[in-house]
């Protein structure tokens, strides 16, 4: 009987906690294009107005990004202003939750076949290197490393730091902007 | 619980061995299918493997209506759209796909435009854009390598764009496959070598990459135990008709492990080699898979170690200790394809391909970063490394 009334509680936990992390990460990827040479080299590869979506199937969070030129990244919300080039889509909110509560890798839920590409698998893969790049920066070394295949090895703290106070400044900007607008 | 999970489908029926194609009138009696069209290249009409095809039809009163024997290495959208022209105006109703890798890709791509109407392809173009079940469709290898019977995909060029069109649905997988010997008996040596050591590329990245799981696993040993055993012997006796089917069943047990598990570097390089120095498929996994296995190394101990089984045999497995059993895999990969090089000449470097330049790594390097397979290597790969790879690769 307890369980009947925590389970809807407990999805709906779920369900709020994947749509803030996708708002925290497409604040933070448009950051992390601004603070890092890296991600910058990776999104140039980018046609300009590239549309990138991450998503829950079947109408659930989430988060769009376009390139917008120079290797930056503008955050959209979860509305794209046309159709996206790029969709990465978790068949379900629990392979989502998996992923971003950083209890499965990115790269093993691709292996899971918890998630699908829609779009040039290349871009995907680009994508995907930019998301690792990010969560190396702003996840304590001890998370990242059970969010990425392989915590980068010439990552050192000091740059770690700056990267990810900047980050999480900008990411707090944003958040404050959106809520005054 | 463990996080472990892992997806395995197969639906194609497999008819193999002695006889195989004259199954082929009573499958597409089955399906309902009595006007099929043929669909292969010249080579595969020149080297006569579809009179044994068109015997077995005929022989149980089954008219093989059209037959296009044009299809090239390289198939487009314009291709599959004159095919499907033919197929319409002949009134057919079901397709064989006969031939390699190109030929069987256009027959699932002619299968989509004929079943789903229309003359462009290219808006079929994706993962999970079909909804629902094709024409009838058999597929005859002539190689023994691709595993493309077994494969959900097919790539086509698009001309006007420029660009290879992927197409994914488990409803481009054939109704049956026919594995018969007679089709790949005339295949010249390098080419057997080639597409065998496609097969066993295949297999060993399906057994040590990230999607590796219990079914996948078994199709991939099996697969490399029929390599091992049987391509040196069929290499010296190309008309050794049993060795001839081993190496068939095992590019199919190849095919069927890797379409569920996906494939990792080995893949990724080969396919910017190709795109770049134009290098068949091939002889690319053949030359890359020992050094990407070493690359892997340290993340494939334990699985890779389990190969020694298939590639050598109880006894060697037995005698070599645990901890030297996934170096020992590679030596044996080596060993296969130093005996490859003596026979036929296999490429086991990029000089000895002699149509790669060192001036070339960087830009193959940056291509494979970006390719799709890259994802499942259970190493992380930088440019770095790729390069790296590809230096261990070139002398």
């Amino acid at each position: 009987m307890l369980a009947k009334r925590i389970q809807p509680m407990a999805s709906q936990a779920k369900r709020l906690y994947v749509e803030l992390m996708f708002q925290v990460m497409g604040r933070a990827l448009q950051a992390v294009s601004e603070v890092d040479g890296e991600v910058q080299k990776e999104a140039q590869a980018l046609p300009e107005g590239f549309l990138f979506e991450m998503m829950v199937m079947p109408e659930g969070a989430k988060l769009i990004v376009e390139h917008i030129g120079g290797g930056r990244f503008h955050y959209h919300g979860d509305s794209a202003p046309r159709a996206v080039d790029v969709s990465i889509q978790f068949k379900h909110l629990t392979h989502a939750f998996l992923v971003l509560s950083f209890q499965e890798k990115t790269s093993i839920a691709f292996a899971h076949d918890r998630m699908l590409v829609d779009g040039d698998v290349s871009y995907a893969v680009r994508m995907t290197r930019v998301l690792n790049r990010l969560e190396s920066f702003i996840l304590p070394k001890i998370i990242a490393k059970r969010a990425v295949k392989e915590y980068p090895e010439n990552l050192h703290l000091p740059e770690k730091l700056i990267s990810a106070a900047q980050i999480y400044l900008k990411v707090a900007t944003h958040f404050i902007q959106t809520a005054r607008a | 619980m463990s996080n472990s999970y892992y997806e395995f489908f197969c639906p194609v029926k497999v008819i193999a061995g002695k006889a195989a194609l004259e199954h082929i009138p009573y499958e597409l009696g089955g399906l309902a299918a009595k006007r099929p069209m043929i669909v292969t290249d010249k080579g595969v009409r020149a080297a006569g493997l579809l009179d044994p095809v068109i015997a077995a039809c005929e022989e149980s009163g089954l008219e093989i209506v059209s037959i296009y024997d044009d299809v090239p290495p390289d198939s487009s959208t314009t291709v599959v759209r004159d095919i499907a022209a033919i197929y319409r105006k002949e009134k057919c109703d079901s397709i064989i796909a006969i031939g390699g890798g190109s030929a069987i890709d256009t027959g699932k791509a002619v299968n989509i435009l004929v079943s789903e109407g229309g003359d462009d392809v290219a808006k079929y173009t994706g993962a999970g854009v079909l909804k629902r079940p094709l024409k009838p469709f058999l597929v005859v290898p002539t190689t023994a390598g691709t595993g493309s019977e077994v494969t959900s995909i097919a790539v086509i060029t698009d001309e006007k764009k420029g660009v290879k069109l992927p197409f994914t649905s488990s409803y481009l997988l054939p109704n049956a496959a026919v594995i018969d010997p007679r089709m790949t008996l005339t295949l010249p040596p390098h080419i057997t070598a080639a597409t065998a050591m496609d097969a066993m590329t295949h297999a060993v990245e399906s057994f040590t990459c990230m999607a590796k799981n219990p079914l996948s696993d078994a199709y991939a040993a099996a697969a490399i135990k029929k390599v091992s055993h049987s391509l040196l012997q069929v290499m010296d006796n190309p008309k050794d008709s049993d060795g001839r089917l081993e190496l068939a069943q095992a590019s199919t047990m190849a095919g069927i492990a890797f379409s569920n598990s996906m494939v990792g570097l080995v893949h990724s390089l080969g396919h910017a080699t190709g795109a770049i120095c134009h290098l068949p498929h091939g002889l690319c996994m053949s030359l890359y898979l020992p050094y990407v296995l070493e690359y892997n190394l340290e993340t494939i101990r334990g699985p890779l170690g389990e190969l020694l089984l298939y590639l050598e045999g109880p006894e060697i497995y037995a005698a070599t200790p645990a901890s030297r059993r996934a170096e020992a895999s590679i030596s044996a990969l080596r060993k296969l394809r130093d005996a490859l090089y003596k026979r036929c000449q296999l490429p086991r470097t990029l000089k000895e391909t002699g149509k790669v330049t060192e001036e070339q790594l960087d830009a193959i390097a940056e291509m494979a970063l970006d390719d799709g397979s890259i994802m499942f290597n259970p190493k992380e790969v930088t440019l770095k490394d790729a390069r790296a790879v590809l230096q261990r690769a070139w002398a």
